[in-house]
């Protein structure tokens, strides 16, 4: 796809992830039945969860793009680890916040040691460690391989961190969907939940086509820049 | 395969040697170890906590940050006087190199992790009679993917020039997994408890080591290709 296409694709996607976020929180805020224990705060719930989903997805496709960056060192695959790690880290900050919003409610204290809120808070540290191995060389070439091993790395380590974390204190709500005998939320909820995800990840890859095609644009630059001198 | 092995065999008796020659970061290790032990027992008031409820917390943290201190240098050495290029250049394959690496910091770290607990046992008066081995033999698993980790990524740091500042940041997110399972074990088997109790937590431990080993030695390359 050129970088135009990108652009165009880019901004078709936000808007429509944009249109989406305005149904999602209508929906969040009118259209869903309050719950009947917690109350108004759960409705945080259809932010929250699609959040954490779509960091977990940015991390996931950052690690598949820095792999084959390293196998077939292609620009673009890097660009795209890139994109999708600074996706990730929006996201992350997102469920950062409102995960402690709901907890000062629900719990009682903004921060727990609860397994999927310091899971997410160790992502977190992860995507910032991309960051900074990468913009810590004189060599750019070096920093991008280096970064790709660290989103490479991180990815593998998720899903230790997720048992041991697990294992070692649980307080948040079990899971509602994701289980092995169907999902246990009613029908509007998971509806509301499931619209969310949708427009979260729809929002994740418009503003990754557009983080992308302005990478683009820069690289075209620097070598135009580089070819003039 | 056989020249395979001897190729990492041969660069694990030359850091080996080096290291007994210098004995540049076990001593700093070893030092490091002791006093942050001295510290500790002055850290934690005995009136009102255990010291076998907090000893096996303290003995993984000296660990690690003890670990970082000398691990963290692996190649720094051969950085500053070119060396690490000759080694570099030479036909070994990377991922002989690196587990010759990890092979070697395990072995520096794993003596230091035996002189951690005999101190601490000795400091906080620690009792583990039947679970000793068990114990030792924790130690070293848990040595070994952390060896793992922060070699690969001390190359990495080595190559940036933030230098080691920045090893912490990449490697204390990734270590959460030793840690738990790491501590967890240690606790319950120095309060006594049978070794049944955790075997799924050592293999928990285990795994997250060979994970850790096999993504180095495949890694290993993109980190030290120029």
């Amino acid at each position: 796809m050129s970088t135009a296409g990108m652009r165009r694709g880019g901004t078709a996607l936000t808007l429509l992830g944009l249109l989406g976020l305005i149904t999602l929180y209508w929906m969040a805020f009118f259209w869903v039945p309050t719950e009947v224990n917690q109350g108004v705060v759960q409705r945080i719930f259809y932010i929250h969860v699609p959040a954490a989903w779509t960091s977990f997805l940015a991390i996931g496709f950052a690690a598949l793009a820095s792999g084959m960056y390293l196998w077939l060192r292609d620009e673009r695959l890097d660009r795209a680890a890139l994109c999708a790690i600074e996706g990730g880290l929006v996201f992350a900050t997102l469920v950062l916040t409102t995960g402690p919003l709901w907890g000062k409610i629900a719990w009682g204290t903004y921060w727990t040691w609860e397994p999927r809120l310091t899971l997410t808070l160790l992502l977190w540290f992860i995507f910032i460690g991309y960051f900074m191995v990468r913009n810590a060389t004189e060599d750019p070439e070096k920093g991008k391989r280096f970064a790709a091993v660290v989103a490479i790395v991180g990815a593998i380590d998720i899903p230790f961190i997720h048992l041991s974390v697990v294992w070692f204190r649980s307080l948040h709500p079990e899971p509602v969907v994701a289980r092995p005998d169907g999902p246990t939320l009613p029908g509007d909820m998971l509806l509301t939940l499931l619209f969310g995800v949708l427009v979260f990840t729809v929002l994740f890859f418009g503003l990754f086509l557009f983080r992308y095609a302005v990478e683009g644009l820069r690289a075209e630059a620097d070598l135009r820049a580089r070819s003039a001198a | 395969m056989n020249t395979y092995l001897r190729q990492v065999w041969v660069i694990v008796w030359k850091d080996l040697v080096l290291e007994m020659r210098s004995r540049e970061r076990i001593a700093s290790m070893g030092a490091f170890a002791v006093l942050a032990g001295v510290l500790f027992n002055f850290s934690i008031d005995t009136t009102s906590t255990r010291p076998q409820d907090v000893a096996a917390g303290l003995i993984w943290m000296t660990l690690i940050f003890g670990g970082l201190l000398g691990v963290g240098r692996t190649f720094h050495l051969e950085a500053q006087d070119g060396a690490l290029q000759g080694v570099l250049m030479s036909p070994t394959p990377k991922d002989a190199l690196f587990l010759a690496k990890t092979a070697a910091n395990f072995v520096l770290l794993y003596v230091v992790s035996l002189l951690v607990l005999g101190v601490f046992g000795l400091f906080f008066g620690l009792d583990l009679g039947p679970n000793l081995g068990w114990v030792v033999l924790v130690l070293g698993v848990g040595a070994l993917g952390f060896v793992a980790l922060v070699t690969l990524f001390a190359a990495v740091s080595t190559g940036t020039n933030m230098g080691e500042t920045l090893l912490p940041v990449l490697v204390f997110p990734l270590l959460v997994p030793m840690v738990i399972y790491g501590v967890g074990t240690t606790t319950r088997l120095i309060n006594g408890r049978p070794f049944d109790e955790v075997e799924g937590n050592v293999r928990m431990l285990g795994a997250f080591a060979l994970a850790a080993v096999a993504a180095g030695a495949v890694l290993f390359r993109y980190v030290v290709e120029d």
